[in-house]
């Protein structure tokens, strides 16, 4: 062999090797609980408290009070109803990289909705992502965090859908083009990336520690969002919880991590955070967040609350790039500020000091600070820019409130005072566009 | 039950603790000096002061009063700074139709009590969320440094 010819062949084993490798990482990704350690031990041999179905408080509740608290667990409402239409009655769009997706209806309808399904039929769809048709559903529908529900709690749900108002609504068609549109690739993606596997506690670790990890994996599929996609569009388990995106906001790092993530927020910080959508000097829940809050943290019980929160608080650090150390306190003198955006600083006074105050502390309420809060330290601003244009809340009810400016600003005013913003009171200035906040109107 | 001190004097409402401060001044208490205009702290009309801090009452819950004193229009005249900032207004027939009046009053001596000589880029940050659909804008200016020359 010549050494040219065997010089060739080592560099053809090493492209081999780099690609098995790399193929290897794509397709097998940790389990859910790989990070705990211990034995993964079956439901029915995992000694101490339950894990699954309904809380303490609910233990004498009838099945459809027990049906509706997984429900809200599980935040079905969210995805299935649509902005302004009946409840789960389905039509909510979600853009994604390769066309829009519209969410089903899962009211008793029997034409329409899922009324003539059967249980094991619901039972396949929920754990599998097979259709009724035995079509392979997208992971749009979180599946893959789904899996993990028991059958009981999952027919519990079933139980408390087929009690809300059927409506009559067709399904809306995807508009995914080739090869997007092929369902049959889902089955495929399934096979890697949905373990098809019910809930297995962590034999060493407490009953509350399981049932938070039941309730954050399974029922609130937080990792949808919160852990980053890989190029298949699993979630990338090896950095568990290290910040993701939902419809043009951020999801925020919520590993250990003390800088990038919630490292440093107390118990108390993250059961308010849940319970109330604020917690104080973190910010509020905003965006998906909020309705995440709306519909289903802030209607679980003060234990089940607990237990996330002990579970969230064992999720290993990953320190990410998009969410550096926050910023400290800003000036409160107005004029101290950044002095190269004019026009950010104008519509900063007239439009926002009022409640947010210049010291960034909040002038009416402590929800109103803009310090220490992830989003203003986050250098794209996606998330100040969508705040501003959406809002929060309504002033009619009690709670976090922020009016839209998605009328009253111009795609160049709204970027321009949502630089100045991160610039006043973050830890680095962003560079939104006009272009950026016209794509912004668009989720 | 929620007591607090409004313009020096200590009082109790029966409300929830969500109801806006301004309910409570207006409905409650006759206070109809301090005035709805937006509802989502927009326009500054509802301005009143909570330990000297210029806070718009229609998105503060009367339960985060606290310990803070509440001063409004009916009391601004009593501080030496309210009522140089009043005798300007009188001066200068600053008001128009007057409905942003009271807010206007107060973010003035709000922002004089904190900052007695402020120029116009200290008057701009302190006043640009008082809306006056009047345009009284000018005269309130002028109203402002003759009340801090007159200190």
């Amino acid at each position: 062999m010549t050494p040219r010819r065997r010089n060739w062949m080592l560099l053809g084993a090493a492209v081999l090797i780099f690609a098995v490798v790399f193929a290897w990482r794509l397709l097998f990704l940790p389990s859910a609980l790989a990070f705990a350690g211990g034995h993964q031990v079956d439901l029915s041999q995992y000694q101490g408290a339950s894990i699954t179905g309904v809380p303490a408080e609910l233990a004498n509740a009838d099945p459809v009070t027990n049906g509706k608290y997984l429900a809200e667990a599980t935040d079905c409402a969210a995805c299935h109803t649509a902005k302004g239409g009946k409840p789960f009655a389905g039509g909510r769009p979600f853009k994604l990289p390769f066309g829009t997706i519209y969410t089903p209806n899962i009211t008793p309808d029997r034409e329409t909705g899922i009324g003539a399904w059967t249980n094991a039929e619901f039972l396949r769809a929920v754990h599998k992502g097979i259709g009724r048709a035995g079509e392979r559903l997208y992971p749009a529908f979180p599946y893959a965090s789904y899996t993990l529900l028991t059958d009981a709690d999952v027919l519990a749900i079933r139980g408390y859908l087929s009690t809300v108002p059927a409506v009559r609504q067709e399904n809306m068609p995807n508009s995914f083009g080739f090869p997007f549109n092929q369902r049959w690739l889902m089955a495929i993606w399934g096979t890697f990336f949905n373990p098809n596997t019910r809930f297995r506690p962590v034999a060493e670790r407490s009953a509350q520690w399981n049932r938070g990890a039941y309730l954050v994996e399974a029922a609130g599929h937080c990792g949808e969002c919160h852990t980053p996609r890989t190029l298949m569009q699993a979630m990338n388990t090896r950095r568990k919880f290290a910040g993701g995106q939902a419809e043009g906001w951020n999801a925020y790092n919520i590993t250990g991590d003390r800088l990038s993530g919630i490292g440093a927020w107390s118990p108390t910080d993250l059961a308010s955070y849940l319970a109330k959508g604020h917690a104080l000097g973190r910010g509020v829940a905003s965006g998906p967040m909020a309705e995440a809050v709306a519909l289903s943290t802030s209607r679980m019980t003060p234990t089940d609350i607990a237990a996330m929160v002990t579970y969230l608080r064992t999720i290993p650090p990953v320190s990410s790039k998009a969410s550096p150390a926050m910023a400290g306190p800003a000036p409160a003198v107005a004029s101290a500020g950044p002095s190269d955006n004019p026009g950010g600083k104008r519509l900063f006074e007239g439009a926002c000091a009022s409640c947010h105050a210049w010291s960034g502390r909040g002038a009416v309420t402590p929800d109103q600070q803009l310090t220490g809060n992830r989003a203003v330290n986050d250098a794209s601003a996606a998330n100040v820019a969508m705040m501003i244009l959406n809002g929060i809340g309504s002033p009619e009810h009690s709670g976090a409130f922020m009016p839209s400016f998605r009328a009253a600003y111009s795609d160049e005013e709204i970027a321009s005072v949502a630089n100045y913003v991160t610039a006043r009171f973050g830890a680095k200035p962003s560079r939104v566009s006009a272009a950026d906040v016209r794509k912004m109107r668009e989720e | 039950m929620v007591s607090m001190r409004v313009n020096d004097e200590m009082t109790e409402v029966a409300v929830d603790a969500d109801t806006p401060l301004l309910w409570v001044l207006r409905d409650l208490l006759g206070m109809t000096g301090t005035k709805f205009g937006c509802g989502i702290a927009q326009c500054g009309a509802c301005t009143v002061h909570l330990d000297g801090v210029a806070v718009r009452s229609c998105r503060l819950p009367v339960g985060e009063v606290g310990d803070r004193a509440v001063r409004t229009i009916e009391g601004v005249g009593s501080t030496p700074v309210g009522a140089r900032v009043q005798q300007a207004w009188l001066d200068l027939d600053v008001i128009q139709c007057g409905y942003c009046q009271s807010g206007q009053i107060m973010a003035a001596a709000a922002l004089l009590a904190a900052n007695p000589e402020p120029d116009d880029a200290d008057i701009d940050a302190a006043m640009a969320g008082n809306i006056c659909r009047c345009g009284t804008y000018v005269r309130i200016r002028d109203g402002i440094k003759r009340a801090a020359q007159h200190g």
